[in-house]
């Protein structure tokens, strides 16, 4: 699903260039569940922005399911992300104006789809996250594990074939950390590829492989044999 | 989609009462203050269209040179109309208006009068020319017969009810009986007819069958054949010069051609000017009544343009610095798929909501503020609530101004790279600082050239108030109508002067106020040839007019009973001496006349010559000017000494009563009366001052929200500045300073344009002041410390909240 070959990025400012990824090389199969691990700024964000194409490599190539994508223009991977691509992030980043209905139906407004299907689609996710009771609270109104519940029905409301998690349990208690990895490996199993930064070991182990990042190069692979172990 | 755009729109609004008060607030200032401007602008353009053919209707003006001086009149001869009338197959019909100014009128029986102070003679195709119905009375006899008159529906509720003032006879001046034979609805406010109420059949008047064609007083239009072009008709116009002026003037100038008339440096030229534009376009000697300018409504077409730009810039200026809050929500939906048009329609939505919140707002205020703005600027308008078109024209453009101003924003905002805000990184630094310091500098060089016109208007008013004139103005009461007292009007005076409050009086009708007065032409004995024909102004004055209104000599003598010839004596002024060629010395003892081309002219000899007083508008230069001693005196000027005038005014009323037992005592002030003629000056300066204040409003609110932001961007810094050992004050300053550079910069800009354009517009006076350096100062001075005021609240406020407190939101 992803194939990525001697991919740079740098950011320059007036004075100096900073080298964020390194002649990286990955590649992750459909259906695969990979961590992402290393120490802060070893560039473990910008390499998942970039397989989540909100931004673009400097150099070497990413193909996502077979197009390649490092050259893009933002509004051609704003289309090839809409429903390819789910997001969770470390600060669940919902808005803070919209319900949470609303901010699951958000995904599926911008594909267009009819209001009915979306009611549909929108219920059944959240029933499945056990939130649905919360449609129509605001998301101050929800505990940090509700929201980021909230998060991945908007990240999977549409289905997607691949989730990317930017340290999902980073703001959660272990308690709702736990919730949220055992919600994230059921969708792996059921089929979807998953992408996970993370620092902790612990959450590393739901993931079939450990990637591991230091200054922007990938040092070691791992397979992680123990899954299912600690649940 | 669109929903959801609102629907974010609304609730994030909600989310931030103080921004979107702010924000709300700024825009419906500048937009009442737009929606002031354009009815005031709306009502200046609709002048005179109302008239049902209108676009075919124009006047005849005359421009003079003769006898060295210069004419721009609004009137020309009593024959012209019908002359145009027989000879150009172009023109459908005529009509002339003649001013008689004011009159006293009451119904035949009554006791008292009533004053009506614009009546008119018109000819009898005056109803058709301007299409105006008749409410009662016959619209094709009315004016045709000699002593009737049509009322305007209020001077007949006035004197009659509607349907009773058919036929009834009316008493003029206590001497003229004239019928009744129309009422027509009063006259529109935005028609150049608008002061008049009582219109007199020309029939009746003498002056207006005499084939007099140099004497300029008759208004005249004309309305054209429909289909007929006004340009085709100039030619014939002017040929009138041959056809009919030169014959009548070789009369008393034998062997006078227009060739000769035309080598002596004199012209006669005829124009049109459209109906439609008399009221933007015209200003000449005299006109039907008082004019505007189209210089006016440029003025305020920018200033009301100015508003909305203001405010547009203040919601651009708080929107991109409170984007800082949207940074996330910006990031959320490009990461969950949207494009960046998308984005920019759901900001472009949400400026059009704060935009139509602040059209509600903004009716709100206009209509609270609309009778003081009348009471300004004169005028009567109001909001045309019940016409479709207003509203489509008010919606459309408050969707344009949500567009305008929300396009900024807008396009800032969707630029956000998603995986930048969403990590937290950039989001003290959002950028567009240097865009949003150029707004405000643009926010604070409009206002600071506001401030400078509007101490410039006032400045001027100022220096004409108070500027020597010649004479006094102070202290003098005009006693209006006195020839209604008839035999005993000497008496009268003399009663008067006996009052122990009162210094001295005068009976005149020629005052130095700016009135209707015609120039005529005189001559020096043995010198009347055209060429050496002096133009000026003949008043009519007696024993006591120089003494009551301290106008000084200088050279010769007043007049004096003493002397019987001075009943054909006359004196001078400057500006006549300086068109004869003399010196006042010289002057004394010529000898002038005014009646060449009667019989037996008399001539006066000159006794005196006064220093010059300004008796028209100080926009004019002082012309040439004669006092002679007779005439029928419409007024009395009063010279009191300081004091209580009231019970000097009850005093003379009460000699009034006795002498002119019922009839109308009618006074004013000279000092009113002369403030008068500034009225245009005083309402432009007034407007000034309100726009100029809601404008520095506009600027402050935009300045408020932005300290605000500025300070809440700050929190870290300012923290760790505390902790460092800076003191309250320290910090205070140093928020406070970095919005002074930019106010500093918009000084610099405005003040040399601010001095420029006041220039421009001081050319208009012949008396002006030059612009004082103080004024600069001034302007900016306040314009400093507006800003700092505005500004060091919020500094204040964050410059005292506890260091821990702030490093800790951080």
């Amino acid at each position: 699903m992803i194939q990525i070959q001697n991919l740079k990025k740098s950011f320059r400012t007036e004075e100096v260039e900073t080298l964020a990824l390194n002649k990286v090389n990955l590649s992750v199969e459909e259906g695969e569940f990979a961590a992402i691990m290393g120490p802060s700024g070893c560039g473990k964000s910008t390499l998942l922005n970039i397989i989540g194409m909100l931004d673009n490599p400097t150099e070497g190539s990413y193909k996502f399911a077979g197009h390649e994508v490092g050259g893009l223009k933002e509004r051609q991977r704003t289309e090839l992300r809409k429903g390819n691509l789910g997001f969770v992030f470390q600060s669940f980043n919902l808005i803070d104006e919209l319900t949470v209905f609303e901010n699951v139906e958000l995904p599926l407004i911008y594909l267009k789809e009819n209001k009915s299907s979306r009611k549909e689609k929108v219920m059944k996710v959240l029933e499945r996250m056990k939130i649905a009771h919360r449609a129509k609270h605001f998301p101050h109104q929800l505990s940090g594990g509700q929201q980021q519940r909230v998060a991945i029905a908007r990240a999977v409301v549409t289905n997607p074939k691949l989730i990317l998690a930017d340290e999902p349990t980073g703001n959660l208690d272990s308690k709702n950390g736990l919730e949220v990895m055992n919600l994230l490996t059921e969708l792996n199993q059921e089929g979807t590829t998953i992408v996970m930064v993370t620092h902790s070991d612990h959450d590393s182990h739901f993931a079939h492989r450990i990637i591991n990042l230091f200054d922007g190069q990938i040092v070691t692979e791992s397979k992680n044999r123990a899954i299912g172990a600690i649940i | 989609m669109f929903k959801n755009y609102i629907k974010i729109a609304w609730r994030s609004l909600k989310k931030q009462p103080f921004f979107t008060f702010l924000n709300t607030l700024g825009l419906a200032i500048g937009m009442a203050g737009g929606l002031l401007i354009s009815l005031y602008i709306y009502d200046e353009l609709s002048f005179d269209k109302m008239f049902p053919d209108a676009d075919r209707i124009y006047r005849i003006n005359a421009d003079i040179r003769f006898g060295g001086s210069d004419m721009k009149s609004a009137e020309v001869s009593a024959p012209m109309a019908q002359a145009i009338q027989n000879d150009f197959s172009q023109i459908e019909t005529t009509t002339r208006i003649r001013n008689r100014g004011s009159l006293l009128l009451r119904k035949s029986g009554a006791e008292s009068n009533t004053r009506e102070s614009n009546v008119a003679f018109v000819d009898s195709t005056f109803l058709k020319m301007f299409g105006i119905d008749l409410l009662v009375g016959d619209a094709k006899s009315a004016l045709t017969e000699p002593n009737t008159l049509v009322l305007t529906k209020t001077a007949a509720e006035k004197h009659f009810g509607l349907q009773e003032a058919l036929g009834q006879k009316m008493l003029l001046n206590n001497s003229e009986t004239y019928t009744v034979t129309g009422v027509i609805d009063d006259l529109p406010a935005n028609s150049l007819l608008r002061d008049h109420s009582v219109f007199m059949a020309m029939a009746g008047f003498e002056d207006a069958q005499q084939m007099l064609w140099t004497s300029h007083n008759y208004f005249t239009f004309i309305k054209l054949i429909p289909g007929a072009d006004i340009a085709d008709f100039q030619e014939p116009l002017q040929s009138m010069l041959d056809t009919y002026i030169f014959p009548y003037v070789q009369g008393f100038f034998p062997g006078i051609t227009k060739e000769g008339f035309i080598a002596s440096g004199n012209y006669l030229n005829y124009s049109t000017i459209p109906l439609t534009d008399i009221h933007l376009y015209s200003s000449r000697d005299s006109e039907l009544s008082a004019n505007s300018s189209i210089q006016n409504v440029y003025i305020l077409f920018f200033i009301g343009l100015f508003l909305i730009v203001l405010a547009s810039v203040n919601f651009m200026n708080l929107s991109t610095a409170h984007s800082l809050k949207r940074a996330k929500e910006v990031g959320i939906r490009k990461t969950l798929g949207s494009n960046k048009s998308e984005l920019i329609r759901q900001f472009l939505t949400e400026s059009g909501l704060i935009a139509f919140i602040s059209l509600l707002l903004s009716i709100i205020i206009t209509m609270v503020a609309l009778p003081f703005f009348n009471e300004l600027s004169g005028k009567s308008v109001s909001i045309p609530f019940a016409h479709p078109i207003f509203w489509i024209i008010l919606l459309m453009a408050t969707l344009l101004l949500g567009i305008f101003a929300g396009s900024y924003p807008a396009f800032f905002m969707s630029r956000f790279v998603a995986a930048k805000v969403l990590q937290g990184s950039g989001q003290n630094s959002i950028g567009g600082g240097r865009i949003r310091n150029s707004l405000v500098v643009f926010q604070f060089a409009i206002s600071v050239f506001l401030i400078v016109a509007t101490l410039v208007v006032f400045q001027q008013l100022q220096y004409i108030q108070g500027k020597d004139l010649g004479y006094a103005k102070d202290q003098i009461l005009i006693v209006e109508d006195v020839s209604v007292v008839g035999e005993q009007l000497q008496s009268f005076k003399k009663e008067v002067q006996k009052l122990a409050q009162v210094s001295n009086a005068t009976l005149s009708g020629y005052l130095p106020i700016p009135s209707f007065r015609n120039n005529n032409s005189f001559f020096k004995e043995r010198a009347t040839e055209q060429e050496n024909a002096l133009q000026m102004q003949e008043w009519r004055v007696d024993h006591d007019y120089l003494s009551t209104l301290d106008i000084a000599l200088v050279a010769g003598r007043d007049f004096d009973r003493k002397f019987a010839t001075d009943s054909t004596a006359m004196i001078l002024n400057e500006s006549a001496v300086d068109l004869m060629g003399v010196t006042p010395d010289e002057a004394l003892g010529m000898r002038i006349s005014g009646d060449l081309g009667e019989e037996s002219p008399i001539f006066y000899t000159v006794i005196g010559v006064v220093k010059n007083f300004h008796f028209e508008s100080l926009r004019e230069n002082i012309g040439p000017l004669n006092l002679s001693l007779g005439g029928f005196p419409g007024a009395m000027a009063v010279k009191i000494k300081a004091g209580d005038f009231t019970d000097t005014l009850r005093q003379i009323e009460s000699i009034w009563n006795q002498m002119a037992p019922g009839q109308l005592f009618n006074y004013r002030f000279m000092e009113d009366a002369f403030n008068a003629t500034y009225e245009a000056e005083q309402k432009l300066g007034h407007i000034f001052v309100v726009f100029t204040i809601l404008s520095i409003l506009i600027a402050c609110l935009g300045l408020f929200g932005l300290a605000a932001f500025n300070a809440q961007k700050r929190t870290k810094e300012i923290g760790i500045r505390k902790v460092l050992g800076a003191s309250v004050g320290q910090i205070t300053f140093r928020l406070t300073t970095d919005f002074l550079k930019m106010v500093a910069v918009a000084i610099l800009i405005s003040l040399p344009l601010g001095w420029y354009a006041m220039n421009k517009w001081l050319e208009d006076f012949t008396y002006r002041i030059d612009i004082p350096w103080w004024i600069l100062a001034l302007a900016a001075f306040l314009s400093v410390a507006i800003a700092v005021v505005t500004v060091s609240f919020q500094s204040i406020k964050a410059a005292i909240v506890n260091p821990v407190k702030s490093l800790r939101t951080e």
